[in-house]
């Protein structure tokens, strides 16, 4: 080869080009939500245009950055819209369903990681294969289970008891590969001291599993913190909705009050943007490590 | 697996019989008592809607106010104590013979203020029979309260034709069927064992003719309890019918004396509750022996096939214990007990709220189910494949018009299946290629600012889905949004996204394209990170241009990771519901619906849940058969 080394790198300058281009694509969409959200209006232009627009009135109406800032689409948006209550319904709902959920997929997982017994295979497969459920399938009987038969419909109970239930499969997953990992000699050295399966697993398994019922749990708050169409489908007072649901309704159907919907989202994303930033290196080697498997 | 020590077979036996007897004849025995309550309960009502209707049709005869009341009163004496009037005209009390309306509040009397449900009532029966006579759907005509075994019903009060108040009358409870007792179960219980304990005795304990046996004594305890069930049952309903048919006579005599006239029609007294006659008993109080024996019939019918069910699970429920089955079930139970306790409740849950929706809603699939009929057992609503042949038997989903040009049917099955396609392989296809670029010129040695552009560039990943799609849905929206603005400025005129099919298609993609590559950047970021340096440097020194180390050793060791993450994010974007139901919604007219949606829409939109969930279940099909598929082909790739 005649070339050098140096000659066949791409000048990190283009590089720097490039990821800047794409960072303003990645960045845009948000910095247009906060914009409209600091705008003080409920429209969802950024800038008026005149009657006439010029190419510069045009740049200026894209340019994400308000005319006017104002704070008052956050404040209004708490006190005049019901949209605290809908955060309080939401996070009762996803914490509720990540209690419930979690408690119940530790016991299954242990059992299914130490314990040999008939069936073991086929409730791991089943789990994994109710994962391949679509959701459209299994919500017209659910719709008819919670709202028809249990009169559930548009209570934070019935949310909670279909959030916790459907995450279970993959939480037990989750868990069981971690478990695992913890080292059966500390059980068995336990179970030399004459301490029953009950004692190994409340004093020496789950205090080694901390982390990733920490990790499950916040995965399990997350998925119900941004669930949507279930809680669409099954509350239909507008005091029960959810935060997901709320901001819709900010903006479906004949709304437009995209003020209220842009400062709303900002309150509802930041929490789980910054969980999800500190969580994704979980969620892709747990994610991968699943289909593998499967 | 051999247990250590089978208990006798005869035991075994013997437990099965109790069991499958306990299940048939017990169960057989708590349904039947349900079903004569409920048969009671519907002649008690039958028979006051009568004595109802009997005094409605005097206080109409009635010449005036006080003729009102003298019927009323005289009507109440020859009726049991604790029957109770009120005749309501307007919102004046007409008359009445409750013990609370004497003295200063005796009718003829305004009503009270906190008598306004009554008011309310005779509003509610007058609006049902005038929507009843303008034809519209069905409402009920007469209310009936339960108070204990008495009845208060309302009946309208019509003169010339229209309705001018109510009839409240009040009945007290009166049984007209003999409660059916557990006898006949114990007894025959109680032979099928003695007789078991016999032959056992007789017969060696692990022959065929001890299941014969058992078998035998099985079927004739059921036969003969279900044989005299239901005769008992039937029984049951004549009685009711001649306590109806008692009643209308009665009736019919003291109309007869009140008012002085020869002939009255009582058969007509006898009315649902949107007052249609039943026509059971004729209007002298005659059963019409057809029709009484007809309603036995279908009794009888219903009852039979619940006990043949019951009695067809007690014998499942013999044959399982008798051979064995149980008792291995029982002793994996025991023996693994605690691993069963600590998985039992997460087991539970997702039996009852995932298993179980999922084998419902294929259930449902074959149903015509939909809002109108969502209280009728799935069995009546039973319509086969007809969901399925209607789905994926219509292939018209494009034809040519009149004019030449092409029609979509955007309805159709096979037009929603081909869009979800091509939907998917683009999406796919734009979040390997560019997330794996963008994976690429991060992985570059000494770049500046890397971490910054990583957290930067997974953004859109964190951000949550429904927000995201929403936000699109408004930078694409024709008169404000910013990308037409942005058009704008290059001078091209602004666009209806959502108003042609390629357009509102272009709209998800850029929505979902935006979230969906973070995933593979990162995912190949991991894979880029981990291919050990050396590997390059070889390469160099064999002379090996860029992309020639980019095809042999780049990708074959992205590989590994991509794979996986490819196949999920097939999967993914195809059940992708929030982009497309939030930011196109299947405009134009479900041009841009994706399967999972329309299957939601046929749902929650049209209500047609049997149709709907058929819809569903090919989704399924379809995802089965995908990952199958992908299955083999990488278990194939692997073995190379």
């Amino acid at each position: 080869m005649a070339k050098t080394r140096r000659e066949e790198r791409t000048p990190h300058w283009v590089l720097h080009a490039f990821l800047a281009a794409t960072v303003l694509y990645t960045v845009y969409p948000v910095l247009w939500v906060i914009t409209i959200a600091f705008s003080g209006k409920q429209s969802l232009a950024i800038a008026d245009l005149p009657a006439d627009p010029s190419k510069l009135d045009r740049a200026r109406a894209v340019l994400p950055w308000p005319t006017r800032w104002a704070f008052s689409n956050f404040t209004s948006v708490l006190a005049d819209q019901p949209f605290a209550r809908w955060m309080l319904n939401s996070a009762i709902v996803a914490i509720g369903a990540t209690v419930v959920g979690v408690a119940l997929s530790c016991t299954a997982a242990y059992a299914f990681s130490r314990f040999k017994f008939p069936g073991r295979r086929l409730g791991m497969m089943s789990f994994l294969v109710s994962q391949m459920f679509p959701g459209t399938l299994t919500l017209i009987p659910l719709y008819i289970i919670i709202v028809q038969w249990l009169g559930l419909g548009s209570t934070l109970t019935g949310l909670v008891i279909v959030y916790a239930t459907t995450s279970i499969p993959f939480s037990v997953w989750m868990l069981k590969g971690y478990f695992d990992t913890i080292p059966k000699e500390l059980e068995e050295a336990a179970v030399m001291e004459g301490a029953g399966p009950g004692k190994i697993f409340w004093s020496i398994v789950l205090p080694l599993a901390k982390p990733a019922i920490a990790i499950t749990a916040l995965f399990s708050f997350m998925t119900g913190w941004n669930e949507f169409i279930q809680a669409a489908t099954f509350m239909d007072k507008e005091l029960m909705y959810t935060a997901p649901v709320g901001l819709r309704f900010f903006v479906g159907g004949f709304q437009q009050q995209w003020g209220y919907f842009a400062a709303g989202s900002i309150i509802v994303s930041i929490p789980v943007v910054l969980l999800f930033l500190y969580l994704q290196k979980y969620l892709v080697s747990g994610l991968t490590a699943g289909s593998v498997k499967g | 697996m051999s247990p250590a020590r089978p208990p006798a077979s005869r035991v075994r036996f013997g437990v099965g019989l109790l069991l499958g007897l306990l299940v048939a004849l017990g169960g057989g025995w708590l349904l039947l008592r349900g079903a004569q309550t409920q048969m009671e309960d519907d002649w008690t009502t039958r028979r006051a809607i009568v004595a109802a209707n009997a005094l409605a049709s005097l206080v109409s005869q009635a010449a005036d106010d006080g003729a009102v009341r003298t019927v009323v009163v005289a009507w109440q004496r020859t009726h049991p104590p604790g029957t109770r009037v009120r005749v309501i005209r307007g919102t004046t009390l007409e008359a009445s013979t409750n013990p609370a309306d004497s003295g200063e509040k005796a009718a003829p009397r305004r009503l009270a203020r906190e008598e306004k449900p009554l008011f309310d009532q005779a509003q509610r029966l007058r609006a049902g029979v005038d929507n009843n006579r303008e034809g519209g759907a069905p409402k009920p005509e007469i209310e009936v309260e339960r108070e204990g075994g008495a009845r208060r019903v309302a009946v309208p009060l019509e003169s010339d034709g229209k309705v001018t108040g109510m009839v409240l009358v009040q009945v007290p409870a009166d049984a007209s069927i003999a409660a059916s007792s557990p006898l006949r179960a114990v007894l025959l219980l109680l032979v099928a064992l003695v007789l078991f304990g016999v032959a056992g005795w007789l017969l060696p304990p692990r022959s065929a003719l001890l299941a014969a046996v058992t078998t035998a004594l099985f079927c004739l305890a059921t036969a003969f309890f279900i044989f005299g069930e239901l005769r008992a049952l039937g029984l049951a309903e004549r009685d009711g019918q001649r306590a109806l048919a008692r009643t209308v006579t009665v009736e019919v005599e003291r109309a007869k004396a009140l008012s002085g006239a020869n002939a009255v029609d009582g058969g007509a007294w006898d009315t649902d509750l949107s007052r249609k006659p039943h026509r059971l008993v004729n209007g002298t109080g005659v059963i019409d022996r057809e029709k009484g024996e007809a309603a036995a019939q279908e009794v009888r019918r219903g009852a039979l096939r619940s006990l043949l069910a019951l009695a067809g699970l007690g014998f499942v429920i013999l044959v399982v214990v008798a051979f064995g089955g149980a008792n291995r079930v029982g002793r994996a139970l025991v023996t693994n007990r605690q691993a069963y306790a600590y998985i039992a409740p997460a087991i539970v849950g997702t039996t009852l709220l995932v298993f179980f929706p999922f084998f419902y809603g294929i259930a449902l699939s074959f149903t015509d189910s939909n809002i109108y009929n969502t209280n009728l057992p799935l069995s009546e609503l039973w319509i086969g494949l007809r969901n399925y042949t209607t789905i994926l038997g219509d292939w018209g989903f494009m034809r040519r018009a009149a004019d030449g040009h092409w029609v979509f049917n955007y309805l159709n099955f096979y037009w929603t299946f081909l869009f979800t396609v091509i939907w998917t392989i683009t999406n796919v296809a734009w979040g390997v290629s560019f997330g794996l670029l963008l994976a690429l010129v991060l992985n570059t040695k000494g770049l500046a600012l890397r971490p910054i552009y990583r957290v930067l560039l997974i953004l859109p990943w964190a951000m949550p889905n429904y927000i995201t799609a929403l936000i699109w849905k408004g930078m694409f929206h024709r008169q404000f949004g910013v990308v037409n603005q942005a058009l704008a400025i290059v001078g091209v005129e602004p666009l209806s996204w959502f108003d042609r099919p390629f357009t509102s298609y272009l709209t998800a993609l850029a929505t979902n394209g935006w979230l969906s590559f973070p995933f593979m950047m990162v995912v190949s970021l991991g894979a880029l990170q981990s291919i050990p340096a050396d590997l390059y440097e070889a390469a160099r020194v064999d002379g090996a241009s860029r992309w020639q180390q980019f095809t042999a050793i780049t990708l074959p060791s992205l590989k590994p990771a991509l794979v996986p993450a490819v196949i999920l994010s097939v999967v993914w974007t195809f059940n992708m519901f929030n982009i497309i139901y939030l930011v196109t919604a299947g405009e134009p007219g479900g041009s841009t619906e994706i399967l999972i949606t329309q299957a939601y829409k046929y749902a929650f939109q049209r209500y047609q849940y049997g149709y709907a969930a058929a819809y569903a279940t090919i989704i399924f099909g379809i995802l089965l058969v995908y990952g199958s598929i992908q299955n083999r082909v990488t278990r194939a790739t692997e073995a190379i």
